[in-house]
């Protein structure tokens, strides 16, 4: 029924994987032509900015591997109404635990919180959280970096 | 005195303190006058004397092993019919050996404990090893560590004062994983010990939470905040990509941060433009790219509409050399 899981596995890649994800989809949003005129509000453009970064994280960190970069790359797929198709390694199957198991730590801000967060159990969501964590925090370091050397110029 | 002396054979060496002083006790009754009663009465008084000591020595010393073999050995036995039905069940001679380990411990231990642990031994159907120990020692513990590591299943033990039934046993297994993580959690995140220094490791779950919480709300934030400053410096550059790459490379190489391992590869990566795709592919990680295909295509049409020959080089260094120098930098 438990597993001994003893190594809480929550590595994430180099900080340049990163990098070359979020850069690659900046050049991909470049080259959108709707999106270099100056009709393009910059609201948009911040959304879409956001957008691509939080695609590129998710796709960076962890692919399909992470529950939270699953839930992402999903939601997003379903802005653009396109479909994302998930190699499934091992078969998931994913309970939505409504049951009373939730007592003792109630996490339901967490659960708001992190992409695909209302799914899972509680121990789960709290490793889910760690490597977002994570892969937040090294994000935001390339994004500086890169706006430091955009905006220094 | 012939049943002393029987008394006495039966027990260890150790038990010679005991046939001593019965044997004393003898003597001073040998000195009374052997009346008929008290002749009668002379075996007995021994015998008693026998048996207060008896009552006497099994709390003060190991001579109490004698006498407890008989009872111990049902105790032993029906420890060991549990032992081998959950052997069978799991199929797994650690558990054995944990088992009649247990079982040895248990030797000094009063009978109420065994018959409580055999109870939920008998409960191994939902496989998890329960004991109740008076003390929890280190070899036990590290007996139930090294279970965890070879068995897939964990396996709990309870302490002193707790109940034994399956569902809290499953309920702490769960709470003991949540806190491991949320000790995990505490350390990613920083400024998370400061909350309560003074009480203990693991401070209040729900101030942990909220920090946790923050912390979170706080990275999105700040997401947010460097996505609208890349949009509104994005516009001002309306170069293309190569040129804000080759830009940035320039700006990057000022040395705003530190670079401790910055090799000079330019003129490098300017000389080998024969084949910039297959170097664009080795400076990388390998990983799956959805753009790989797309960025080449558009490198190569965006160099050919823009620049020469000479700039086209140039460009194609810049880009190969741009993740390295990210790379390297940070």
């Amino acid at each position: 029924m438990a597993s001994a899981d003893k190594p809480i596995n929550t590595d994430v890649p180099e900080k340049d994987v990163f990098a070359l994800h979020f850069l690659q989809s900046l050049s991909n949003l470049r080259r959108q032509n709707a999106f270099n005129s100056p009709d393009d509000t910059t609201n948009n453009r911040v959304k879409k900015i956001k957008k691509a970064a939080y695609v590129s994280m998710a796709r960076a960190a962890g692919g399909t591997n992470r529950l939270w970069s699953r839930a992402l790359l999903r939601r997003a797929a379903k802005e653009n109404n396109k479909v994302v198709i998930f190699s499934r390694r091992k078969k998931r199957v994913t309970w939505l635990r409504r049951s009373n198991r939730r007592d003792p730590v109630d996490a339901e801000r967490l659960r708001n919180l992190l992409p695909g967060g209302g799914a899972m159990e509680t121990s789960k969501l709290m490793e889910e959280t760690a490597h977002y964590i994570k892969c937040l925090s090294m994000q935001v370091k390339v994004m500086q970096c890169l706006v430091d050397g955009l905006s220094a110029k | 005195m012939d049943l002393t002396g029987g008394f006495g054979a039966r027990y260890d060496g150790g038990q010679e303190a005991t046939g001593l002083e019965s044997l004393h006790l003898g003597d001073e009754l040998r000195q009374l006058p052997p009346d008929g009663f008290t002749a009668l009465l002379e075996l007995p008084p021994t015998q008693a004397l026998k048996l207060l000591h008896f009552t006497d020595s099994p709390s003060s010393s190991p001579q109490a092993a004698p006498i407890a073999p008989p009872s111990f050995a049902s105790n032993l036995a029906l420890m060991e019919r549990p032992a081998r039905f959950s052997t069978e069940h799991q199929q797994n001679g650690t558990n054995l050996s944990g088992e009649t380990t247990t079982s040895s411990s248990v030797k000094t231990e009063p009978a109420e404990t065994n018959s409580s642990s055999q109870a939920v031994n008998n409960r191994s159907g939902k496989r998890k090893d329960s004991d109740n120990k008076p003390k929890s020692s280190t070899k036990k513990k590290n007996k139930s560590s090294e279970e965890k590591e070879k068995l897939p299943y964990v396996h709990v033990r309870a302490r002193r004062g707790q109940a034994t039934d399956s569902h809290s046993l499953a309920e702490r297994a769960r709470r003991e994983k949540i806190n491991a993580r949320m000790k995990l959690l505490q350390e990613l995140v920083p400024g998370c010990d400061k909350v309560c220094l003074s009480d203990t490791k693991i401070q209040g779950t729900a101030l942990v939470l909220d920090e946790i919480i923050n912390h979170v709300q706080s990275l999105q934030r700040q997401v947010e905040m460097l996505s609208m400053r890349l949009a509104s410096v994005n516009p001002r550059i309306d170069f293309n990509l190569d040129t804000i790459l080759a830009s940035e490379n320039g700006s990057l190489m000022d040395g705003s941060f530190n670079c401790t391992a910055m090799q000079v590869s330019w003129p490098h990566q300017v000389i080998e433009t024969e084949q910039p795709y297959h170097q664009h592919r080795q400076l990388q990680q390998p990983q799956q790219w959805p753009f790989d295909v797309l960025n080449q295509r558009a490198w190569g049409r965006e160099e050919d509409q823009d620049h020469g020959n000479d700039h086209n080089s140039l460009m194609v260094g810049s880009a190969n050399l741009h993740p390295n120098q990210v790379k390297m930098e940070l």
